[in-house]
């Protein structure tokens, strides 16, 4: 194999400004995972169906799986790990850990982008909507119901 | 009950690094220099190996490592928690579709990955076997070397083992009414989110593991017997697995890993693909015939089980899952005579293991389901027929095995309630109702060492996974109760065996009985140890000193556990070390090698609406109740519950792995095998728990995160029975196969009045739920 | 994966030079939704990734101009099923566009790709098919205009010549009104591959313009412009012996594992049924 060519990409990863050389065939996740070291994003299925390794760009939510990491050049992104301000749990953190939403756990980081997306765009979703707008997000301890409690508990303590 | 002890919907432990993203799972751990690993499959099934030619793969720059058999020690170690048929790496033959033949290490996947492209093999596919008809056929291929099997009568045939069990003459019984019925289920695979990850380094003279795995403890001693390193040498770092439900129980690839790491002399990662996943484990599946017979009452006169189960390539567990499965194939009731035989069948295909209902949901989809046929031909209300052959506590309704351990009446009618039985339903809905048991270990053996550190905050070393069942809270939830430590004052330590105590495993729902018990009697071992310093700083008899919940108690008055400790402890300070031990021992008369510690006892009950035009099946209510004797933490129990619920689901409504001829999974990876998402749940899921403290484990706990999943089949194909008319008995019912019933049950019917099928469906009349025929 | 050479373009004359130069040996990157799990499974290893989102002309937008509206080739799913424009006049798009995998999956996936990987499973080309959609084709020789029921031919082949790029598809505004649903079937509730996938629109014309997909190489369009269809008091038997002969190009492959092709054309049936009794009601809502 001969040496990769690599591109030169500068992107905004939970806020801080990252510069890097990266593989043009690496995805954000490859590049977040293994160049960044921020594992809370996750592998699974690598076709974009299972939603582990969801992430917020520029405001929505993509499988980074299925996003090259050159395509991220110039954007912004959120990973599980800019949830958390100085390690204070945001409210949707703080709810799924209330309703029991994370089980096995490894979904979760996937589930918690989602549904912060989710809000940040529906600030009050119905049931529906919840269960809708996490389809994307495979949990085999099948949470489901715990997971949809707490973002509808978020969007409720939103209002107080 | 206090808010933070046994009883309480406390937070789970380890919750904070799940919602935060600082949970490490394997894949997550960073070792300096590790080199990537890359296993290389064949595209078929069964293939005589010719010739491998790594050559071009070794020149790929960054490539450490090639290994195939003939690179290993020889003769190439095999290695199987009940038989020792599975080779570190395919010997001469690969057996099932993406067996390994051989796996590259290097410094970056992308080389890893390239080199393993590059690995030539020449190869000669042969005749193989992937459904029952096929392996059990005279003539069929045999999966497994006789050689194997020295002395074995059954080694010239793909059956690995008949089981059987029965008591009283069946023959001899007279029955009113006899139903027989064959029912199939499918090839499942687990999903687990995180697949499999394994790492391994050399580690002074010996070496450590990483692994996603369930049993630390068992895959150290494969790897013992296989380097040839005592126990302490073999370092076995087992994180948290992302999801386990049985498919993660016993070792797979880290005898690879392990052999690659000691041969580069540095670090070596593997962690599979999801399709790499679905060819490591997969739910055995079967084919069962059951006939039963009826009093005209609807008493049961005899339960006849046979059970042919499909097995893979190599048997891992499942030849136990077969066994132990079926052997309460007759449920929870009273059952006068019964005859039950179990067959374990090789085939080539990807090797069976353990998975969530462990051999139960096979035949209590088949035997609950021909239950209800039974119940319908009697005119008798299936519920009804069910609750008057229900055994009472107390009952030892399995002759052989323990006696019946919870008021299980209870729990049916519960659900029943819950689910509105009897009441009527709108036209195109149904209900359905079933029960199910599953026995618990029947042979454990967990250790816990507890300390209480000098400021009275405590330490649980517990070799439990934590796989998501919460094992982790539980036992802090108990070291709260029992010492009185605020529950943040508590760590539990569990993933590596230079650190944790023995534990035999995490399976069968036993980690809140067995491992629960050890760390209760560690826990009650510091509190006679605190009696006897209380004794000692107060000058009496420790007879006169009880300890409870963190208080101490003297004749005159009470102290806190910092009041004893603290003065007790000294100058010097140090701790209070307590160790629990919990054995369930083999009892050699046993046809299972030892009786069920408890029995995991489900009802579950559904309402359903069948779309004709399509045949979607929608769950209108699913209703589950278990017995779990006591709910040390309700928000696990019902999360444990529900899981398991929509687990089965997935098998009844949707899973199944498809191959093509020549023994490929068809739909191999996420986009053709179809899991529940979030939008197939039930528009209403009810879990509820009956808590009777009845149960072997600490405050009368049971194990339950199975119960919920045995019954799903067959209370939803009832209800589709009840809302069409139509008797399914093969899985998934998937919109497709209904229809197909559907289309049958017409042309059934118009056969019968002559009436002609209309060619299309008319303009009109394609309304969505139509109602019933019925 | 393999690796390539990664081109990023910021104008379409480039593109076309890009694809010029490289030929088959190059692929346009849109959402990359499809196109990165193939290159991951071997199926494609091109060796120039040409990466469409920066190029000028290209970028993401949906546009009313001369009596149509235009949706940019690189539009996302998520932007189409929003859009107040297209819910307001092609509602049976903006329900197709909603239903294109996950939420994930619709950030990412444009409507070029979708129509350009020529899936006949591919959810938007029924609507488009039935709102008498143009595809705008960008080559060397200029651009030009393909109506999409010209548009494809089987499973990843369109009529687009070498060296051409779709950059937009434009929809007619409707100059009757028409009540158009699409509807499809899958394999449980939550996001899937469609077993079935259709269309249906009636006018105040009388006419009906049935398309699906999933059920042979390529989406199909089928017209009654007799306006016994729509006419819910015409006689039943006449209805469905016109709403058959709409049916009669659906041809499912035997080798799906996703449905055979009898529960296909059975689904197709029923499905078609029913989109055409919504059409009608919704076309009486108007």
């Amino acid at each position: 194999m001969n040496e990769i060519e690599t591109i030169a990409i500068e992107l905004t990863v939970n806020g801080r400004r990252r510069a890097l050389k990266v593989a043009p065939h690496h995805t954000l996740l490859d590049v977040l995972r293994d160049d960044l070291e921020l594992t809370g994003t996750k592998e699974c299925c690598l076709v974009g169906e299972c939603g582990a390794c969801t992430v917020i760009v520029d405001g929505r939510t993509v499988d980074s799986c299925l996003m090259l990491a050159v395509e991220a050049d110039g954007a912004a992104v959120t990973t599980v790990e800019g949830l958390a301000i100085d390690g204070r749990l945001s409210p949707l953190q703080a709810a799924f850990l209330d309703k029991g939403a994370a089980q096995c756990g490894f979904c979760i980081p996937g589930q918690l982008m989602s549904a912060h997306a989710l809000l940040a765009l529906n600030p009050h979703p119905t049931l529906a909507e919840v269960q809708e707008g996490l389809a994307g997000n495979l949990c085999r301890c099948a949470g489901y119901q715990q997971i949809s409690e707490a973002v509808l508990a978020t969007a409720e303590g939103a209002d107080r | 009950m206090r808010a933070t002890g046994v009883g309480a919907s406390i937070q789970r432990g380890g919750g904070y690094g799940r919602v935060t993203g600082q949970q490490q799972y394997v894949a997550d751990i960073r070792l300096q220099d590790a080199l990537q690993v890359k296993l290389v499959t064949l595209d078929c099934a069964r293939a005589r190996i010719i010739a491998i030619d790594t050559d071009a793969a070794r020149q790929v720059p960054g490539v450490r490592l090639v290994v195939s058999a003939a690179d290993l020690p020889q003769p190439v170690a095999r290695f199987g928690p009940q038989f020792e048929d599975r080779p570190i790496l395919a010997v001469g033959e690969t057996k099932y579709h993406g067996e390994p033949v051989a796996a590259v290490a290097a410094e970056t996947k992308d080389a890893a990955e390239e080199a393993a492209r590059l690995v030539r093999i020449e190869y000669e596919e042969l005749p193989a076997v992937f459904s029952l008809e096929a392996a059990l056929d005279p003539a069929a291929p045999l999966v497994q070397d006789p050689a194997l099997r020295p002395g074995d009568p059954l080694a010239g045939t793909n059956v690995l083992r008949e089981h059987r069990v029965g008591w009283e003459e069946i023959e001899a019984a007279r029955a009113d009414l006899v139903v027989e019925h064959t029912y199939e289920f499918p090839m499942v695979t687990h999903f687990a989110i995180e697949p499999h990850a394994f790492m391994a380094a050399p580690d002074g003279d010996g070496i450590a593991v990483w692994s996603s795995i369930q049993h630390p403890n068992w895959l150290q001693k494969v790897l013992a017997k296989i380097l040839g390193l005592p126990l302490s040498k073999i370092r076995v770092h087992a994180p948290d697995p992302g999801g386990g439900f049985g498919g993660k129980q016993h070792a797979k690839l880290e005898p690879l890993v392990a052999l690659m790491a000691l041969r580069a002399g540095q670090p070596v990662r593997l962690v599979l693909t999801l399709e790499e996943t679905f060819q490591a484990v997969r739910r055995t599946a079967a084919r069962v015939r059951v006939r039963t017979g009826f009093h005209r009452d609807g008493t049961f006169a005899f339960q006849d089980v046979a059970a042919d189960y499909l097995l893979g390539a190599y048997a891992d567990i499942a030849d136990r899952v077969v066994s132990k499965g079926s052997y309460p194939a007759c449920g929870p009731y009273r059952v006068p005579a019964a005859r039950i035989l179990a067959r374990s069948v090789l085939s080539h295909t990807t090797p069976s293991t353990a998975f969530r209902g462990f051999g139960n949901p096979q035949v209590n989809w088949a035997v609950e389901s021909n239950i209800d046929e039974g119940a319908r031909a009697l005119g008798i209300d299936p519920l009804e027929l069910r609750l008057q052959n229900l055994a009472r506590r107390g009952e030892a309704f399995i002759p052989f095995d323990t006696p019946a351990d919870g008021q299980w009446e209870q729990t049916a009618r519960r659900a029943a309630r819950l689910i509105g039985w009897g009441t009527p339903l709108p036209p195109g809905r149904g209900r359905g109702i079933a029960l199910g048991i599953k026995s618990g270990p029947t042979t454990g053996l967990s250790y816990s060492t507890v300390r209480l550190l000098a400021d009275g905050s405590v330490i649980v070393y517990a070799g439990t996974s934590d796989m998501g069942q919460g094992a982790r809270t539980i036992f802090a939830q108990i070291a709260a109760e029992e010492l009185g430590a605020p529950l943040d004052w508590i760590t539990v330590v569990m993933g590596d065996t230079a650190v944790v105590p023995y534990d035999q495993q995490t399976s069968a729902s036993r980690s809140t009985v067995l491992m629960g018990n050890a760390v209760l009697r560690a826990c009650r071992e510091i509190q006679s140890q605190l009696r006897a310093m209380a004794a000692r700083l107060h000058g009496m008899d420790a007879s006169l000193i009880a300890v409870d919940r963190g208080v101490v108690r003297l004749p005159d008055r009470e102290l806190s556990t910092l009041d004893v400790l603290k003065p007790g402890l000294g100058r010097l300070g140090g701790e209070l070390i307590g160790n629990g031990e919990m054995r369930k021992d083999e009892e050699p008369g046993h046809p299972l090698g030892g009786s069920a510690a408890f029995f995991e006892f489900n009802c579950t009950a559904v309402e359903v609406e069948v779309d004709e035009g399509t045949g979607d099946v929608l769950l209108v209510r699913h209703v589950t109740v278990s017995d779990v004797g006591k709910a040390i933490n309700p928000l696990q129990v019902r999360a444990q519950d529900e899981g398991a619920a929509i687990q089965g689901l997935g098998h009844t409504l949707m899973e199944h792995y498809i191959f093509d001829e020549a023994g490929r999974i068809r739909n191999l990876g996420a986009i053709d095998y179809r899991i529940p998402t979030s939008m197939d749940l039930p528009l209403e899921l009810v879990s509820d728990a009956v808590e009777n403290a009845d149960g072997p484990g600490p405050y009368g706990a049971k194990g339950m995160s199975e119960g919920a999943l045995l019954c799903v089949a067959p209370a939803v194909a009832a209800a589709v029975r009840d809302a069409t008319g139509l008797v399914i008995r093969d899985l998934p019912l998937s919109p497709e196969r209904v229809w197909r019933a559907l289309r049958e049950r017409d042309a059934a019917a118009a056969a019968v009045t002559g009436a002609v099928q209309p060619a299309s469906v008319p303009v009109a009349a394609a309304t969505g739920g139509a109602p019933s025929g019925r | 994966m393999h690796t390539f050479a990664y081109e990023r373009p910021a104008t379409l004359p480039e593109v076309v030079a890009l694809l010029g130069r490289h030929g088959t040996d190059a692929r346009l990157l849109a959402g990359g939704t499809d196109l990165i799990i193939r290159l991951r499974d071997g199926t494609l290893h091109p060796g120039v990734v040409i990466d469409l989102k920066r190029v000028a002309e290209l970028c993401p937008a949906i546009r009313e101009e001369d009596g149509r509206l235009a949706i940019g080739a690189t539009t996302v799913m998520t932007d189409i099923a929003a859009d107040p424009r297209v819910r307001r006049d092609f509602m049976a798009l903006a329900e197709a566009a909603a239903v294109v995998g996950s939420v994930q999956i619709r950030n990412r996936a444009t409507l070029g790709g979708n129509i350009c990987n020529a899936s006949p499973a591919a959810d938007t080309a029924p609507p488009l098919l039935v709102y008498g959609a143009e595809v705008v084709a960008a080559g060397p020789g200029g651009s030009r205009r393909i109506p999409i029921a010209d548009f494809f031919v089987r499973s990843g082949q369109t009529t687009l010549e070498p060296g051409e790029l779709v950059t937009a598809i434009e929809l007619p505004l409707p100059r009757r009104r028409m009540g158009a649903v699409h509807v499809r079937r899958s394999r449980r509730r939550g996001h899937d591959l469609a077993s079935v996938t259709l269309c249906c629109g009636v006018d105040e014309a009388g006419w009906t313009r049935l398309a699906y997909g999933s059920v042979g190489p390529r989406p199909v369009l089928a017209v009654d412009e007799s306006g016994m269809l729509a006419d819910p008091d015409a006689p039943e038997a006449a209805r469905a012996e016109i709403l058959e002969r709409l049916f009669t190009d659906a041809s499912p492959s035997p080798r799906s594992m996703r449905a055979s092709p009898a529960y296909r054309l059975a689904m197709l049936r029923t499905l078609g049924a029913r989109a055409l009794r919504t059409a009608i009601q919704r076309l009486a809502e108007e």
